[in-house]
Order: C-alpha cells, then sequence, then structure tokens
C-alpha cells in the first residue's frame, strides 16, 4: 500500500505536519522510532513522580482574548487541550552583576522597577511594543506570502538586517535594561549581538503578547492526545520503527526501516534535523546540503535535572516559578563562561507553583538546566561516564543550592539526569544540543525563511526544532502546519 | 521596492556564506560518534560458567571482539540487561541484574546470576543448555535500582531475598572499587546454607573488613556463625544511623514485612527504595482465554493461560512482540489493549498511559478474553 505521506518521526512537528494532512484527507504514516511518540516532548516516571521532559511553557497560545497561533490550530484540528495560565513570577540573579531581582504581577510592575534601576527604561519599552507587533505583523503577511502588503510595516524593513542587540540600542533602550530584557535570550538559543532583531521581536511580541501557557496535564498526555485526534482522521502510527534509509525513485519515496521493511509514499517529511537526514538515511550525495551544515554553528546542549522533593514549595521555600541564574547579564559575554563546566548559568523550573497537580500532595518538582557551548564532553569516556554525570548533576544542585540560598538535597527522592548523550540517544538531535543549528547572523529563521523555496528538495521536508522557525514547542508545532500547508498548496496547483 | 531588496539581498549573502564552505558531508561531533558507538544489542560469548548452588549459576559474559560491538556499555550498580534466546526457533528475552563488578565493563565483561525457576523456559535452558563458548545476545544496561549518592544517606541497608542478592554483589564491588563513598551492609535472607548464592565471595568481602559487610540469615536451617529465621527489627537495630537509605530487591513478602521494620525505624519514604525483581502473580481459578493480536499487516488468534503473562503467550504462539526489563518498568513492550481485562502486576505506567489504554503485556495477565494491539 502506497501513502500519500509518510512523516519520520512523530515529535511535535511530524504530529503537527500529521494532523493537518489527515485532516485534509490525506493518506499518512507516521514511523516513529520509540514506543511513544513526542520525542523530547515526553515524561518520565520515577516513582510517585512524572517528570516532563521538556514542555513547561506552551508558548504562542495565548488566552480567549489575545488567541495565539497554537490555540487556533488546536481548535481547528478539534484538540482539547487543558491549558493553565502563567504569571510573571520569575528571579533573575547574575553573579557579575550582582543582579537579583524578582519580575512578579504584571508586565507593567516590572517596567516600572526597570525605570527605578536604569532612567530611561519606561518610555523606551512603551515605543518598542508597536514595532514589535508591527513586525509580527509583517512576518504574519510574509507567511501568507503578501510580499507586497511589508511596505506597510516600515520598521519591518528597517530591522530587517539587524540583529537584536543592535536594534534595541537604536530604539533608545538603556543598555543595562536591553541585558535584563534579553535574558530570554537563553529560551532561543542565541547572544542577542548574533539573534536576528526579528527573530527576537517575534519571540517577544508572544511572551508578552500571546502569554506562554502550562499544560493542565503532563507532557504525554497532550502528545497522546494528537496522536490519538490524528488516528481518528484515519492516519497510521507505527512504533519502534526505526528508519535506516530514505530512497528517491523518482515517482517515488521509499522509507527503509531498520529491519528491512519498507513504505512507499509521494512526500516524505521528516521531523529530524537536515543533517541528520543527509548524513545518515539518504546515499545522494547534495554538495548545497553539506555547505549549508558546513556553515551551521551547533547550538548549546547541556545538562538537565529532574528532582523529585519530598516537600512542599512552601516549606522549601522556592516562591518562584523560574528561577535564571548568569554569570553575566550580557548574553555575549555569558556565552564565553559557558565554554567550562561551570554550572553559572542555569534556568530552573517549579511546575508545582502554576499547577497543584505537578506532583503529589506535599511534594515538589524542582527541573535544574544548565547550558553548556563547547566540546567539554570530549573527556567523556565509558569508564567515567557515570562518575562525570554525577559530579555534573551535583555540582549544578549545590550551585542552585548556594545562589538562591534553598536547601535541596536532602530533600531528593527521585532524581532523573540527562545529558547531551542521552538526548541524541533519544531523539537524534545533533550534538545532544537543545535548540538545534544556533539561529545566528545569515540563519535566523527569518533567513532561512526567506530561502526556503530556493533551497527546498523535491519531495522531502523538514519540519520540528531544528527546521525553519527554529527550536521551541510553538514554532515545532507551527513548522510542521507552515509546511504542510505549502505542500497541500502544491498539489492544488498541480492539478 | 526598498523591503523587496533588502529581502533578494539577505538570501544573496545567505546563498554566498553557505557556498563558501566544504562540500564534503559534515563530520560528526564527539558525542554524535559516542552515541553511534552505543548498541541496543551487544554480542557477546560466554566465558566462565560458575555453579554457585545447585540451582544457580554465574555466567560471565565478555564482548565478542570479532564483532560489531567489540567493547560494552558502562553501568551503574543495580542495572540489569535483557538476554535474548531463541529456545526451539522461538525468540525469547529475560532480564537479570548485573551481579559484576561495574569495573568490569571497561574490559568487556558484564556476570549475571541465574536461579532455575520450576517450569522456567529461559532459565532452564540457560543452566542446562548453554556452555562456555556459546555467543549471547544481550541489551543495554537499564534500570534506575542502585545506589545513588546525590540522593543516598552515607549508610545503606540492603535487604536481599533468595536470587535478589544479584545487584548488591555489583554493588558491594563498585563501592569496594571507591566508585561510592558509603558504607553498605547487606542484609541476605535465604532457604539454606546450601542456597547461599556467592558464599566464597561473601566470605571474602567479609573478611576484609571495609565499608561492606554481609549479614545472611538462614530461613529454614540452623547453623553455627549465622542468624536464623526471617530478619527481625532486632538483626537490623545495630546498623540503622541516624540517616539511611534502603535498598530491597527479592520477593513482593518480604517488601511487605520489612516496611513494617523500617516504619519503627522512622526511616522516611524517600529513603527506601525497592527493585521490581519478580512478576509473581497467582489466579484463584486456572483457566484459559482467547487472546486476538492485531499486528500492522494480519491478526492472530491465540490462548493465554490466566497464569502466564500475554507476552508469554504470545512467544509461545511465536509472535515477535517486542519487551526489554519483563518487570513492567521500561515500557519497550507497551501496546494497546482493545478489548478485555488483563491483571497488571507492578507495572510502571503514567496516568496518560492507562487513560489511553495502554498495557506493558510483560506483566499483563488476562481476566477476560483479550484483543491486543501490536504493531509489529
Amino acid at each position: 500500500m502506497n501513502y500519500d505521506y509518510i512523516i519520520v518521526g512523530a515529535g511535535i512537528g511530524g504530529l503537527s505536519a500529521s494532523l493537518n494532512l489527515a485532516f485534509n484527507k490525506k493518506k499518512v504514516l507516521i514511523l516513529e522510532k520509540n514506543s511513544l511518540p513526542g520525542g523530547l516532548v515526553t515524561t518520565i516516571k520515577r516513582g510517585r513522580f512524572e517528570f516532563d521532559a521538556s514542555l513547561y511553557d506552551l508558548m504562542d497560545y495565548g488566552s480567549e482574548e489575545h488567541v495565539g497561533s497554537l490555540q487556533r490550530l488546536f481548535k481547528k484540528f478539534n484538540l482539547d487541550i487543558d491549558v493553565l495560565p502563567i504569571p510573571y513570577n520569575i528571579r533573575i540573579k547574575s553573579l557579575d552583576d550582582k543582579f537579583d531581582e524578582v519580575i512578579k504581577g504584571d508586565i507593567d510592575d516590572w517596567i516600572l522597577r526597570l525605570e527605578e534601576l536604569y532612567s530611561g527604561s519606561m518610555s523606551t519599552f512603551r515605543s518598542l511594543l508597536p514595532v514589535l507587533k508591527e513586525i509580527d505583523e509583517a512576518l504574519n503577511a510574509l507567511k501568507k506570502g503578501k510580499k507586497n502588503a511589508l511596505k506597510d510595516f516600515p520598521n519591518f524593513t528597517k530591522y530587517l538586517d539587524k540583529n537584536a542587540y543592535d536594534a534595541l540600542v537604536d530604539l533608545n533602550l538603556p543598555t543595562e535594561t536591553i541585558h535584563v530584557l534579553g535574558y530570554l535570550w537563553i529560551e532561543i538559543g542565541s547572544p542577542l549581538n548574533k539573534l536576528s532583531f526579528i527573530d527576537f521581536a517575534e519571540f517577544m511580541y508572544k511572551y508578552i503578547f500571546k502569554r506562554p501557557v502550562a499544560l493542565s496535564n503532563k507532557n504525554i498526555d497532550f502528545i497522546l492526545k494528537l496522536a490519538k485526534r490524528f488516528q481518528e482522521l484515519d492516519g497510521k502510527i507505527y512504533y519502534r520503527s526505526c528508519v535506516s534509509e530514505i530512497k528517491d525513485l523518482g515517482e517515488m519515496q521509499e522509507v527503509i526501516l531498520k529491519d528491512g521493511t519498507s513504505y512507499k509514499a509521494k512526500e516524505v517529511i521528516c521531523d529530524l534535523s537536515e543533517r541528520y537526514v543527509f548524513k545518515n538515511l539518504i546515499k545522494k550525495d547534495y554538495p548545497f546540503v553539506n555547505q549549508k551544515e558546513n556553515a551551521r554553528t551547533l547550538s548549546m546542549n547541556g545538562l538537565v535535572v529532574y528532582l523529585g522533593l519530598n516537600k512542599s514549595y512552601q516549606d522549601l521555600k522556592l516562591y518562584n516559578y523560574r528561577y535564571y541564574e548568569f554569570q553575566n547579564l550580557n548574553s555575549a559575554a555569558n556565552m564565553k563562561s559557558m565554554k567550562e563546566f561551570y554550572h553559572h548559568t542555569i534556568e530552573a523550573i517549579v511546575p508545582n507553583i502554576v499547577n497543584e497537580k505537578a506532583s503529589p500532595k506535599n511534594t515538589t518538582i524542582l527541573v535544574l538546566k544548565t547550558l553548556y557551548n563547547d566540546v567539554l564532553w570530549n573527556k567523556i569516556n565509558a569508564s567515567n561516564y557515570y562518575q562525570i554525570k554525577n559530579d555534573l548533576a551535583n555540582g549544578l544542585i549545590e550551585e542552585f543550592e548556594s545562589t538562591f540560598n534553598i536547601d535541596i538535597k536532602e530533600y531528593i527522592e527521585e532524581m532523573v539526569v540527562a545529558t547531551p548523550f542521552t538526548f541524541e540517544r533519544f531523539t537524534n538531535n545533533i550534538n545532544g544540543s537543545f535548540f538545534g543549528p544556533m539561529r545566528l547572523g545569515y540563519d535566523n529563521s527569518i533567513h532561512r525563511f526567506i530561502s526556503y523555496e530556493e533551497e527546498r528538495i523535491p519531495h522531502l521536508s523538514f519540519v520540528g526544532s531544528s527546521s525553519l522557525f527554529g527550536s521551541g514547542v510553538d514554532n515545532a508545532f507551527y513548522s510542521g502546519y507552515y509546511i504542510t500547508e505549502k505542500l497541500l498548496e502544491d498539489e492544488r496547483r498541480n492539478d | 521596492m526598498e523591503t523587496v531588496d533588502k529581502i533578494e539581498k539577505m538570501a544573496k549573502e545567505r546563498k554566498e556564506i553557505i557556498e563558501s564552505f566544504s562540500r564534503k558531508k559534515p563530520e560528526n561531533t564527539y558525542i554524535d560518534e559516542y552515541v553511534e558507538g552505543l548498541s541496543s544489542i551487544y554480542h557477546t560469548i560466554i566465558t566462565d560458567i560458575k555453579e554457585e548452588t545447585k540451582d544457580v549459576k554465574t555466567f560471565t559474559l565478555q564482548a565478542d571482539k570479532t564483532s560489531s560491538t567489540p567493547s560494552l556499555a558502562p553501568f551503574n550498580a543495580g542495572q540489569y540487561i535483557t538476554i535474548h534466546v531463541n529456545i526451539d526457533d522461538v525468540p525469547t528475552t529475560r532480564a537479570y541484574s548485573l551481579s559484576s563488578d561495574p569495573d568490569l565493563a571497561s574490559k568487556g565483561i558484564y556476570k549475571i546470576t541465574i536461579k532455575r525457576v520450576p517450569n522456567g523456559l529461559v532459565s532452564n535452558y540457560m543452566l542446562d543448555e548453554m556452555h562456555v563458548g556459546d555467543k549471547l545476545d544481550v541489551s543495554a544496561p537499564a534500570g534506575d535500582f542502585g545506589y545513588n549518592p546525590i540522593r543516598d544517606e552515607e549508610n545503606v541497608i540492603a535487604i536481599a531475598g533468595g536470587s535478589g542478592i544479584t545487584p548488591f554483589m555489583s554493588l558491594a564491588y563498585a563501592i569496594l572499587d571507591g566508585i561510592y563513598d558509603c558504607n553498605l551492609t547487606v542484609f541476605y535472607s535465604v532457604r539454606t546454607y546450601d542456597d547461599i548464592i556467592f558464599k566464597d565471595e561473601i566470605e571474602e568481602i567479609n573478611k576484609k573488613k571495609k565499608k561492606v559487610k554481609f549479614v545472611i540469615t538462614l530461613t529454614r536451617e540452623e547453623k553455627d556463625n549465622y542468624l536464623h529465621g526471617h530478619l527481625t527489627k532486632e538483626m537490623i537495630e545495630p546498623f540503622i544511623k541516624e540517616f539511611n537509605t534502603v535498598l530491597m530487591c527479592g520477593p513482593k513478602e518480604l517488601y511487605r514485612s520489612m516496611n513494617e521494620i523500617l516504619n519503627e525505624f522512622n526511616i522516611p519514604r524517600k529513603s527506601v527504595h525497592y527493585e521490581n525483581f519478580f512478576v509473581e502473580y497467582i489466579p484463584e481459578e486456572k483457566t484459559t482465554y482467547k487472546l486476538k493480536v492485531v499486528m500492522k499487516d494480519k491478526v492472530e488468534e491465540i490462548t493465554c493461560k490466566n497464569d502466564e503473562t500475554l507476552l508469554v503467550a504470545m512467544e509461545r504462539a511465536g509472535i515477535k512482540a517486542p519487551s526489554l526489563c519483563r518487570v513492567g518498568e521500561c515500557g519497550y513492550c507497551r501496546s494497546i489493549l482493545l478489548e478485555g481485562k488483563v491483571k497488571m502486576i507492578g507495572a510502571s505506567l503514567k496516568k496518560a498511559e492507562t487513560e489511553n489504554d495502554y498495557i506493558h503485556p510483560c506483566v499483563s495477565f488476562p481476566d477476560s478474553d483479550i484483543i491486543l494491539k501490536l504493531d509489529i
């Protein structure tokens, strides 16, 4: 039996692509190597704790008033996903800057505080907001193929080739304010002086106006809902089906599994990085693809420690939803400190603050994450792997404890430690990285988008966090939707 | 138009940058290379078989240097491997805790210790049919039972019942090697003197008087120098410190009786960890049900006794059902129960899995006729 589309990988991008295709009555088969869908969006069970591996803040969802793209797409596909609002409740600490502040309440409270700290923040921030909105609108026009409409968005044109730092300086924000406001670079994985202002503005617009939400249930519950809906639309998923080769047969594409079984379809969509697919699954050589991958910079990888603590967050004095520790608020300077196995860049999440059901009564989940940006892992070998992994996890926990003056260790009931090796093994992400190829200079999302048509390979598309729109569940989901819309358009054109 | 010009210029610049780079396939990073070298299956050769007791043997497995996996993955004391065997042309698997020194893994050596189970398909095959020089495929070490130096206390009390001693032998070596800095007392409950597994090794370790001590109690025999009877509060009390971590491996009734004792010592829940070691279920009345297996391209109807798991029934019928840990923990076998009822013993299912009708066939006993969806 032949399919219209074969999707390799049931990650967020793969599931969203499949949903849209099945919704449009296409015959779709998903091949997934693991025994559950979701990729990095999954749940790990240990004792009485269920740890969500990655998805804590679902971006671009919004509220009833300010509907984000994801909310709109979920509605379109008839997906009923329970979500909870995420209030601003973030503590940021920077060692070099001796900075220690809590963002709480409303965005306006935060701006007032910034004005107190750095005079001139308020007025410039207020005038930044319409610029963010304008850029988001311009991007929407561009995604709809309306290039002519861009003349209505002069700020889009003005900042199209500027990096985030330069643009914010141009918009007169005080330097300190830029660094403080820009702390979210850590969620995108690129320093402000390399990140396109367009990419940054889109992120900030969504973050401020289409507030992220938390899932009421676990990652895997969300994922199984997506998979179930896809199956209701007559889609098929085969698990434990690891693809070993994709062959271009001209009329048809053949996808061959490790066990030798093969399936055929008109189009193949990979929820994997281009680099992985062209290296491991496709024998034919594409010199331009090789050049593209050689030109790219690998983004950071890191260590994540999931902790199940046997006390309530109140008892533990974990009062903030998120904690950030930086060596330096300046993202470019901070990146340099990530070249060692220090743990001076930490992101911590306490899901119980926004979701009482995150763990059993009188327990708390704490997720600690640190990022590394170099070839640090070369000293790992089979005989020291567990030792190093343990030392790093311990270092991360102790750094968090001392920076925020919170005792953690004696309350650990369950813990899981994931290294880049763990992530790569599970998801095939190159170098075990979280963000796919780094968005920088000529290879920001806006650049990938502009050159998308020209760089396309016939009958082979890419979705997910290593693709067009970059990392993040919202971008991965949207990539699946956007790219299948393009493919469906092609089909209609050819009919 | 300014915007369109700018867009075209950006695309051109991007192309120029890309084209200035090498046309060769990109190199693997160190991590890519390492992960590619990890295998889910390792090919080994049995290089030694030691008779521990009349129904227990320890198999030394050495990486097959001529195979695609000339070395073995590292492991943590307490982890298990799954062996893959073909018995009468039916492929099946069993998980066994590694009983060897974790340090030996880097030299390409794993050891597993297998006890004969009455009517046990794989244990009897291993004990009777496997010889030195035979090849054996095993899966990568897995499982999260064991000592965790960040989570756990320095005083570790291990409770072992019968063949549940195996992971603690590995842990004992890890501590003696200096991998972990803790004191370990292993309470080993076993029927008779002749049933003691690792007798020589235990004596050797106890003689050293280092950080590891074994205390053996014989439940069905009285003998000099050995405790007698089931484990009691009095036996354990001298070894309890202010903060303790308790690790248990053995049959369920051992866990039940031990929990009562541990409560008296006020050991918090967070400090007690169990290995899911045995999948035991004895139905009140034996019967046989129909089991319909819906696969990718076919449907097969077989039978399943209510004292055997769905996985065993499928293997018996020659269906190549996926399996790894066989104690409900790893989730590799997870499948969807389309119709019927099962009794699942000790499966570690996430809430959302239960809500979506997932079961782990490796620990599921039928309680009615069953229809199971299995995508093979």
